[in-house]
C-alpha cells in the first residue's frame, strides 16, 4: 500500500476527492450563489442603496420590461450590433487566416502583429478610439478631410447610426484575431494531399477554396460563430467605455440597459430581470452549441 | 525551360502581391496602437499640431512624466487636492493594484482548476461527468448577471473596497474556463506513468507534484494566460466593487481622466501605452502557444 497513508491518514481516494473541494466551494460561493441570487432578485423590487428592504413583486419586473420600449430598442440594437459584428469578424477572420497561412518568409511576424489586438485591453482601445475619432482633432477626420473623402467633420461617436458603426468597428478590430486563431489552427491540420490532388484535376484557386477549404472549415466556423455570438450579445465594456450607450440611447444593448436600470434608475430588480432574460437567450445558445458539438462528433 | 521561368516569374509576382496586401492590412490594423504610441511620445504642443505629425518631430517623455509624478495643474499650493481634477499621481498605485489583482486571481484560479481537473479525470465519483460541462455553462454567463449579487456577497464577507474582492471576483469569471481547459488537457495525459509510480509506493501527492505537474505545464500556461488577460482587462467588477481612488485598478482609474472638462489626450495615450506594455511583453513570449494550444483548445472545447 502507498506509504502516503501512514502520515496523512487519508486513503488515495480521499486525497482525490479533497482535490476537488476548493473548486466546489469557490464555484458555489462565488458563481452558483450569485447567479441564484440574481434570478431571485428578478422577482423583487430592490434599491441598491438599501439592499436590505426588498419586497417581493412577482413578475412585475418582467411586465415592466415588456412595457418598456427602451428594453425592446436595446434588444434590437443588441441584435444588430451582434449580427453585424459577427458577420464582419467571420469574413475578415477567414480571409486574413488564409492570407496568414501562405508559407512566406517572415509570415510569423505578420501573424504576431495581426493577432495582437486580441490582448489589448478594452479600456485602451476605447481611449485610442475616442482620440482617433475625435471630431475636431482626431486623425481619422483629418485624413478623410485632406484626402477629400468628406466635406465636413463626421461626428463618429455622437451621431446615432455612426456611433453604432463605431462600436461595431471597435468590436471587429478587437475580436477578429480570435477568429483568425481558430481558423489558422484548423487550416494547419488540412492535409496538403487534398490540394495536390485537386491541382492535378485542374481545379482553380476559387474552386479549391470552395470544394476543399470551406468544407474543412465548416465545423470550426460553426463553433466559432456560436461562441462569438454569445459573447458579443453580452458585451458591456466595449460599448459602455466608447459611447456609454449614447448618443441618447442609440447604442444601448441589453447589458448596458441592465446596468443603467440597476445603477442609474436604482431598479436592481429590473436589471436582474434583464440579466435573467439574457441568460435565457444564452442557455438556448449553449444548448445549440452542445448539439452542434455532438453532431460534429458523431460525423467524424 | 521556359515553363520553369514563367512559373518563377509568376511566383515572384504572387509573392509581391501577397506581401503588399499583408503590409497594408498590418498597417491598418496596427495603426491605432502606433498612433497612440506616437501621440504619447510627443510634447503637448505637437499633439495638437495641424497637420498632425505621424512620427513625432520631437520626442519627449513629458506625458509619461506627468502620468507618474502628477502635474502642477492638479495641485494648488497650500490647499488640499481637488477631487474632480482626475489626479494622475495615483497612476503607480493603480498599476500596482492591477498587477497584484491579476497575479492573485491567476494563481488562485490555476491552482484550484488544476487540482479539480486532476481529480475529475483520475477518480471516480458521482458528478464527475457533468461538472466540466456545468462549468462551461458558467463561462457563458454574462458578467452583468454576477456583478450585483457578487457585490452583495462581498459586502457580507466585509471585502468591499478591498483588492480581495477583485481577486475573488476575477476567480469567479476565469475559473470555469480554466477548469474546462485543464480538464481537456488532463484527459490527454496517459495515466500509465502515474500508476506505475503509485504501485512503486509513491504517495498520490508526490506523484501529482513530481510527475503530473511537469506534464501539465502547457495546459497550465494556457490557463494562466487566459486568466491574466481577463483579470488585467476587466472594468465592470472594479467599477462596482471599489470606491476609493487609491484602491482602483488601472482600467477604472484611467477612465477618471475623462471626468474633467479638459481632456488631456497626451496623458491618456501614455496610460494606454503603459497598460498595454505588460500584456505585449507576455504576448511576445506566448505567441506560439496561442495559435497551437489555446486556439485548438478553444475550438475543440
Amino acid at each position: 500500500m502507498p506509504r502516503g497513508h501512514s502520515y496523512s491518514g487519508l486513503s488515495d481516494r480521499q486525497v482525490g476527492i479533497l482535490f476537488i473541494v476548493p473548486f466546489l466551494v469557490t464555484a458555489v460561493v462565488f458563481i452558483a450563489y450569485p447567479v441564484a441570487q440574481a434570478v431571485l432578485m428578478a422577482f423583487y423590487s430592490i434599491n441598491p442603496l438599501r439592499p436590505g428592504d426588498a419586497t417581493f413583486v412577482g413578475l412585475d419586473n418582467f411586465y415592466y420590461l415588456f412595457d418598456d420600449s427602451l428594453f425592446w430598442d436595446s434588444f434590437i440594437q443588441a441584435t444588430v450590433w451582434t449580427l453585424s459584428s459577427i458577420a464582419l469578424q467571420t469574413v475578415l477572420g477567414v480571409a486574413l487566416a488564409l492570407l496568414l497561412h501562405v508559407p512566406l518568409r517572415g509570415i510569423s511576424v505578420f501573424r504576431g502583429l495581426l493577432l495582437f489586438p486580441y490582448i489589448v485591453p478594452t479600456v485602451v482601445i476605447a481611449l485610442i478610439w475616442r482620440w482617433m475619432f475625435n471630431p475636431e482633432i482626431g486623425i481619422v477626420n483629418h485624413s478623410l478631410m485632406s484626402s477629400g473623402l468628406i466635406e465636413e467633420n463626421v461626428y463618429w461617436l455622437s451621431t446615432p447610426t455612426i456611433a453604432m458603426a463605431s462600436t461595431v468597428m471597435l468590436n471587429v478590430w478587437k475580436y477578429t484575431p480570435f477568429v483568425i486563431i481558430c481558423v489558422l489552427a484548423k487550416l494547419q491540420t488540412i492535409p496538403l494531399e487534398l490540394y495536390d490532388a485537386a491541382k492535378v484535376d485542374g481545379a482553380g484557386v476559387w474552386q479549391r477554396f470552395r470544394d476543399i477549404t470551406l468544407p474543412q472549415l465548416k465545423e470550426v466556423l460553426v463553433v466559432v460563430v456560436i461562441f462569438r455570438t454569445i459573447w458579443t450579445f453580452n458585451k458591456f465594456e466595449e460599448i459602455y467605455l466608447l459611447t456609454k450607450g449614447g448618443p441618447g440611447t442609440s447604442t444601448f444593448n441589453l447589458a448596458i440597459y441592465s446596468f443603467e436600470q440597476s445603477i442609474a434608475n436604482l431598479r436592481m430588480g429590473v436589471g436582474a430581470a434583464t440579466a435573467v432574460i439574457m441568460m435565457g437567450v444564452l442557455l438556448v445558445g449553449s444548448i445549440l452549441y452542445l448539439r452542434v458539438f455532438r453532431f460534429a462528433e458523431e460525423e467524424s | 525551360m521556359s515553363n520553369i521561368l514563367q512559373s518563377d516569374l509568376f511566383g515572384k509576382v504572387r509573392a509581391t502581391v501577397l506581401y503588399a496586401t499583408l503590409l497594408l492590412v498590418t498597417f491598418l490594423i496596427c495603426f491605432p496602437l502606433l498612433w497612440s504610441l506616437s501621440t504619447s511620445l510627443k510634447p503637448t504642443t505637437e499633439i495638437f499640431a495641424t497637420p498632425p505629425t505621424l512620427v513625432p518631430e520631437e520626442y519627449s517623455l513629458e506625458q509619461y512624466k506627468s502620468l507618474i509624478q502628477g502635474k502642477d495643474m492638479y495641485f494648488v499650493p497650500g490647499t488640499k487636492y481637488r477631487p474632480k481634477t482626475s489626479p494622475p499621481q495615483h497612476f503607480l498605485a493603480w498599476f500596482a493594484n492591477s498587477t497584484i489583482v491579476t497575479f492573485g486571481s491567476t494563481v488562485i484560479s490555476v491552482v484550484i482548476s488544476t487540482l479539480a481537473a486532476y481529480s475529475l479525470t483520475r477518480f471516480r465519483y458521482w458528478g464527475r461527468r457533468f461538472i466540466p460541462y456545468f462549468s462551461l455553462l458558467g463561462y457563458m454567463l454574462p458578467s452583468i448577471i454576477f456583478v450585483f449579487p457578487l457585490f452583495l456577497v462581498m459586502v457580507e464577507l466585509g471585502l468591499t473596497n478591498n483588492l480581495w474582492s477583485l481577486v475573488l471576483g476575477y476567480v469567479s469569471i476565469t475559473l470555469p474556463f480554466c477548469m474546462w481547459l485543464m480538464w481537456a488537457f488532463f484527459r490527454g495525459i496517459p495515466v500509465e506513468l502515474e500508476e506505475a509510480a503509485l504501485i512503486d509506493g509513491a504517495s498520490r501527492l508526490r506523484v501529482f507534484i513530481e510527475i503530473v505537474l511537469p506534464m501539465a505545464m502547457p495546459g497550465i500556461i494556457a490557463a494562466a494566460i487566459f486568466s491574466m488577460i481577463v483579470s488585467w482587462n476587466d472594468y465592470l467588477f472594479a467599477r462596482i466593487f471599489i470606491n476609493s481612488i487609491q484602491q482602483l485598478p488601472l482600467t477604472v482609474g484611467v477612465m477618471h481622466f475623462f471626468e474633467g472638462v479638459h481632456v488631456n489626450w497626451g496623458l491618456m495615450m501614455a496610460s494606454a501605452v503603459m497598460m498595454t506594455l505588460p500584456l505585449a511583453a507576455l504576448f511576445m513570449v506566448i505567441q506560439r502557444h496561442l495559435v497551437a494550444g489555446f486556439g485548438a483548445g478553444a475550438v475543440k472545447g
